[in-house]
C-alpha cells in the first residue's frame, strides 16, 4: 500500500508533461506497469524503432504487405462463413426435427383414424355374420370383460394426485424430495384393489386395462400399456352398486388415506353413474393368421 | 491501393473458396482473426503516423496470430483454453481500441 502512495508526486509530475512526452518516447519510462503501458501505447515500438534506423524497406516489401492484407481478408471471410454456417445449423436441425414429429404424428393420426375404421368395418361384418343372436351376444359379453369392447355403467372413480412439492418457508425453492409422489406400486394397488372389490372393467386416466395390461414406470413417468399418464390419476371402475363403498373400506384404500395425512397426497373414492369406458386397443394377434389366399391383395400385415 | 485491392481478393477468395476449417483448428480462428485485427490496425495507425514498414508489419501480422494461436493451444492442453482465450482477446481488443482511436485522431482530429 505505501508504494503507490510513495509514487504519487511522480506520477503527477508524468501526467502533467505528458503530450510531449508521449510522442517522444512512448514506452522507455512507463515499462513498470503492464497495463498501462498497453493502454498508453496500443502501436507495435517497432514501428517507430524502424522508421527511427532509416534503412530502406527490402524489396519484398510491397508484396508482403498485399500478402498479409490478403491473408487477413480470407480470415476474415473464413470466419463470417463459419460463423454464419454454424449458428443456424443447430436451429435447422432443430426445426427440421420438429416437422419431422409433426408429420409422424399426423401419419399416427390417420392410421389410427384408419385403424378405427377398419374395427368398426369388422364388427359389423362379424355381427352380420353371426346370425344367430345368442353368440352375438356371447361375444359382447366377452369382449366386455376382456378390455376390447366398450362398456357403459355404474362405478366408482379413484383420484389419486402427486403431493405439491413441498417448498423452503424461507427460500422460496422446491424442495428436490418429494414423498408424496404417485408410483406405480400405487397404481397397481388401486387397480388390484378395485378388481378385488368386484370391478369388471377398469381404465386409468382413459386407458383401458385388459388381462395383459402392464402399470410401470420408466424415468419417472408411469405408463399404462406403454403409454404415458400423468398426474392427476383417474382410475375408473364399472361394478356393482356399491363399488365404491366396498372399496371405501378395503385395506389399500385405508393406506391411501394414511399416504394422504403423511404425505400430502390427494386420494378420493367417488361413487359415479353412467361410466363409459373405452375399449382398449386390440391385442396383436400372435398364432392366428389372417385366411388370405393372395397375400398381395389382402392389404394384411406383410 | 495495393493495400485494398489485396484485402479484396482475400476476402473474395475466403467467400469464393468456401474452405471447411478443420475441427482442430476451428477454436482458434476467432482468435486468429482478432489477432490478424490487431496487426492491421496497427499498421494503419503507423500508416497514418508515416512510419508504416512493411518488414514490421508483416512480422508482426505473422507472430501475433502465431503467438495468440500457440497461447490458446497452451491453454487448451493446460484445461484453462477458454480463459486464456479471453485475455488474448481482451489484451488485443485494448489494442484495437487504442489504436483505432489513434486512426480517428488521425481522421478527423477529433
Amino acid at each position: 500500500m505505501t508504494a503507490p502512495r510513495r509514487d504519487e508526486p511522480t506520477e503527477r509530475r508524468d501526467e502533467r508533461d505528458e503530450p510531449a512526452e508521449r510522442r517522444d518516447e512512448p514506452a522507455a519510462r512507463r515499462r513498470d506497469d503492464l497495463l498501462a503501458d498497453l493502454f498508453r501505447s496500443p502501436l507495435d515500438p517497432g514501428y517507430a524503432a524502424a522508421a527511427a534506423s532509416g534503412k530502406p524497406p527490402p524489396r519484398w516489401g510491397r508484396w508482403g504487405r498485399a500478402v498479409v492484407l490478403a491473408a487477413t481478408g480470407f480470415l476474415l471471410a473464413v470466419a463470417y462463413h463459419q460463423a454464419v454456417a454454424e449458428a443456424p445449423s443447430a436451429s435447422r436441425a432443430r426445426d427440421d426435427l420438429v416437422a419431422d414429429v409433426h408429420a409422424r404424428q399426423r401419419t399416427t393420426e390417420d392410421l389410427q383414424r384408419r385403424a378405427d375404421e377398419l374395427r368398426a368395418q369388422v364388427d359389423q361384418a362379424r355381427d352380420d355374420a353371426l346370425a344367430d343372436d345368442d353368440s352375438a351376444a356371447r361375444l359382447k359379453q366377452l369382449a366386455a370383460g376382456t378390455g376390447t369392447g366398450r362398456v357403459t355403467g355404474d362405478g366408482a372413480v379413484v383420484r389419486v394426485v402427486d403431493a405439491p412439492p413441498e417448498v423452503d418457508p424461507v427460500t422460496g425453492e422446491a424442495k428436490e424430495e418429494n414423498l408424496g409422489i404417485v408410483l406405480d406400486r400405487d397404481l397397481q394397488d388401486i387397480t388390484n384393489g378395485l378388481w378385488q372389490s368386484g370391478a369388471e372393467a377398469i381404465a386409468v386416466n382413459g386407458q383401458r386395462l385388459t388381462a395383459t395390461s402392464t402399470i410401470r414406470a420408466a424415468g419417472g413417468v408411469i405408463l399404462v400399456d406403454f403409454k404415458p399418464v400423468t398426474s392427476p390419476y383417474d382410475v375408473s371402475a364399472i361394478g356393482p352398486g356399491d363399488l365404491a363403498q366396498r372399496f371405501d373400506g378395503s385395506p389399500t384404500a385405508k393406506r391411501f388415506k394414511r399416504y394422504v395425512d403423511s404425505y400430502r397426497m390427494q386420494f378420493s373414492v367417488k361413487k359415479r353413474t353412467n361410466l363409459t369406458l373405452a375399449a382398449a386397443p386390440e391385442p396383436p394377434l400372435r398364432y392366428a393368421r389372417p385366411p388370405s389366399p393372395s397375400p398381395s391383395s389382402s392389404g394384411g400385415p406383410r | 491501393m495495393i493495400a485494398v485491392i489485396a484485402l479484396a481478393i482475400g476476402v473474395a477468395a475466403g467467400i469464393f473458396l468456401e474452405p471447411t476449417v478443420p475441427l482442430g483448428l476451428q477454436p482458434y480462428l476467432p482468435i486468429a482473426v482478432v489477432a490478424a485485427l490487431d496487426a492491421v490496425f496497427g499498421g494503419v495507425r503507423a500508416k497514418l503516423d508515416g512510419i508504416f514498414d512493411d518488414k514490421q508489419f508483416v512480422i508482426s501480422f505473422v507472430s501475433n496470430v502465431l503467438v495468440a494461436g500457440l497461447i490458446v493451444y497452451l491453454g487448451d492442453q493446460l484445461g484453462v483454453g477458454g480463459q486464456l482465450s479471453t485475455g488474448v482477446v481482451v489484451v488485443l481488443g485494448v489494442r484495437i481500441f487504442g489504436n483505432v482511436a489513434a486512426i480517428r485522431r488521425h481522421l478527423f482530429r477529433a
